[in-house]
């Protein structure tokens, strides 16, 4: 053996031990379902590019309901706007000269529960390192959080108020799958810099600037009433955390993936099968987050026969849950009874990128 | 039998030793553990296929050095970021080589680097070096020659290591 092996024996000998095998298994898992939304997506990225230099006649006839590109937008206005239904991002263009796709001009756009949309040009889109900037809407529609570059902060807005919150974060800390959720009234805020990785999250208190920092192998789901929803993708570990701290992982097949928020019984969860996702009757699995328990499953009927994705999110109501599903004609909101299946149309939302829902944790869905 | 039984086989037998290589490439333990498991994600999407062809191994180091170039051409401000142990840990001859080396291979470009722990700590043969790098013969000499040179330039004191009559051999 020569002296330099040698040395490099002894440097490799301080290579720290590691267990990888459940969290490579976890991470394919993880990149499956992102390829899964991703593909279910890519007929309305590529039918969203807007036409600015290259003609596309077949598109023409068949326009897809939102959003209006056309139309002149107006920019978010300070004070009483009103409760979002939802945000998302503009698409890139398509240009001939450089033949290519120019996202220069991608913003993001927020929509009212009464239907108007405003341009928010404050809210960063991709970071210096060309990560997606995530934005954020509570369950109830009334806060709107999003990372200001002007600001080197994310902004926490109050929508009826129009009272805004800033919370310092350095933009080089948005990493790639960054996530951001935000509770009613704005006062909690969840940031985790890198989805299911060794970079800790953070629960941030708005009002008192208190960060706590959360095990970075967890990313969250949801913030509903003081409890934020984490979920790891080991096996499928959930756990209800209160904002004050506490509570316990409750772990269930790893197969499960996103689960919807805690139904309103206040112990169960609706999940899919990450083996069957795109299944042509997908199969929603209730699970009790109080036992563990993995309890009835039930076949989801009436959602279009494309087979796209299927995605639980907040309850509807006692009985349904609701549930994005991206098919060919972009995203849509359906409420399904989890008694007997039936799912039925809540809203369209068309051919829109990084949709982002009341509720829900973004930055994981295309 | 789980679809992921044979993976998960191979990763409790060789995952040591490839993080041994990931951190002889990055000189730092957290990114050497995000480098294997990267990879390895990788390696269970076609474990299928690497199976029936018989050569995961093979297919998961070239991906380790491949992902490892790849990393260090993107503007990562904690690559290379060698965690040099304090000098006074240890004030043996070896500890003291293994310190300058760290320092060293921290100042190596990637493809520098990772030719130097395939020819002389994985022992591949300039031919197996090319493979996993994916170039010629004549550019992993040429690599090693540059490699050793640099190293040569930034620790002169590790002469009595890069001097070696083997070492000399390879690179002739």
């Amino acid at each position: 053996m020569t002296r330099l092996r040698s040395a490099l024996d002894g440097i490799a000998a301080e290579a720290p031990q590691v267990n990888l095998l459940d969290a490579a298994i976890a991470g394919h898992r993880r990149r499956r379902r992102a390829t899964i939304a991703l593909a279910a997506a890519a007929t309305a990225a590529v039918v969203g590019l807007t036409s600015a230099a290259v003609a596309l006649p077949w598109r023409w006839g068949a326009a897809p309901p939102v959003p209006q590109q056309t139309a002149v937008v107006p920019d978010l206005p300070g004070g009483n706007v009103g409760v979002l239904s939802h945000a998302y991002r503009t698409p890139c263009k398509r240009v001939a000269e450089p033949r290519g796709i120019d996202c220069d001009d991608v913003e993001w756009r927020v929509v009212t529960a009464a239907g108007k949309t405003y341009r928010v040009p404050q809210a960063l889109v991709h970071t210096a390192g060309n990560h997606d900037a995530p934005v954020a809407l509570s369950r109830d529609g009334h806060t709107f959080a999003y990372y200001s570059r002007q600001a080197q902060a994310h902004v926490v807005r109050d929508m009826v108020t129009g009272a805004e919150v800033t919370v310092p974060l350095p933009e080089e800390e948005i990493e790639v799958g960054s996530m951001l959720a935000v509770s009613d009234g704005g006062r909690y805020l969840v940031f985790d810099p890198r989805e299911g990785t060794r970079y800790p999250g953070r629960l941030i208190d708005t009002r008192t600037g208190k960060r706590t920092t959360i095990n970075g192998k967890y990313e969250p789901v949801t913030i509903k009433d003081g409890v934020v929803q984490w979920i790891r993708y080991i096996k499928t570990d959930l756990w209800f955390m209160p904002v004050a701290g506490g509570g316990k992982p409750v772990r269930f097949d790893g197969r499960f993936i996103a689960p919807s928020e805690l139904a309103p019984d206040g112990r169960t969860v609706v999940a899919i099968d990450g083996e069957d996702v795109r299944a042509a009757r997908p199969m929603l699995t209730v699970l009790d987050v109080k036992t563990g328990r993995t309890g009835r499953q039930v076949a989801v009927s009436g959602l279009p026969s494309n087979r796209g994705i299927v995605h639980p999110t907040r309850w509807h109501n006692a009985t349904e849950v609701e549930v994005r599903y991206s098919g060919k004609g972009g995203w849509a909101l359906y409420a399904v009874n989890v008694g007997t299946g039936k799912a039925r149309l809540l809203k369209k939302y068309g051919e829109v990128a990084s949709l982002t829902l009341p509720g829900e944790a973004a930055g994981v869905l295309p | 039998m789980d679809r992921h039984d044979g993976f998960r086989e191979f990763v409790l037998a060789r995952q040591q030793a490839l993080m041994r290589t990931a951190y002889l490439l990055t000189g730092d333990a957290h990114l050497a553990e995000d480098l294997l498991q990267s990879v390895l994600i990788k390696v269970v999407g076609q474990w299928a296929k690497l199976a029936r062809d018989g050569s995961p191994e093979a297919y998961t180091r070239k991906a380790l050095v491949n992902q490892y170039i790849s990393w260090r051409r993107r503007p990562r401000p904690e690559l290379p970021s060698a965690d040099v142990p304090e000098r006074a840990a240890s004030s043996d001859e070896a500890a003291l080589d293994r310190i300058v080396l760290r320092q060293a291979l921290a100042k190596l470009g990637p493809k520098q680097r990772a030719v130097i722990v395939l020819r002389f700590w994985e022992d591949l043969t300039e031919a197996q070096t090319a493979e996993v790098l994916g170039c010629s013969i004549g550019n992993v000499k040429s690599q090693t020659h540059h490699a050793l040179a640099r190293l040569r330039t930034i620790a002169p004191e590790l002469a009595h290591l890069l001097n070696d009559p083997e070492i000399a051999e390879v690179t002739r």
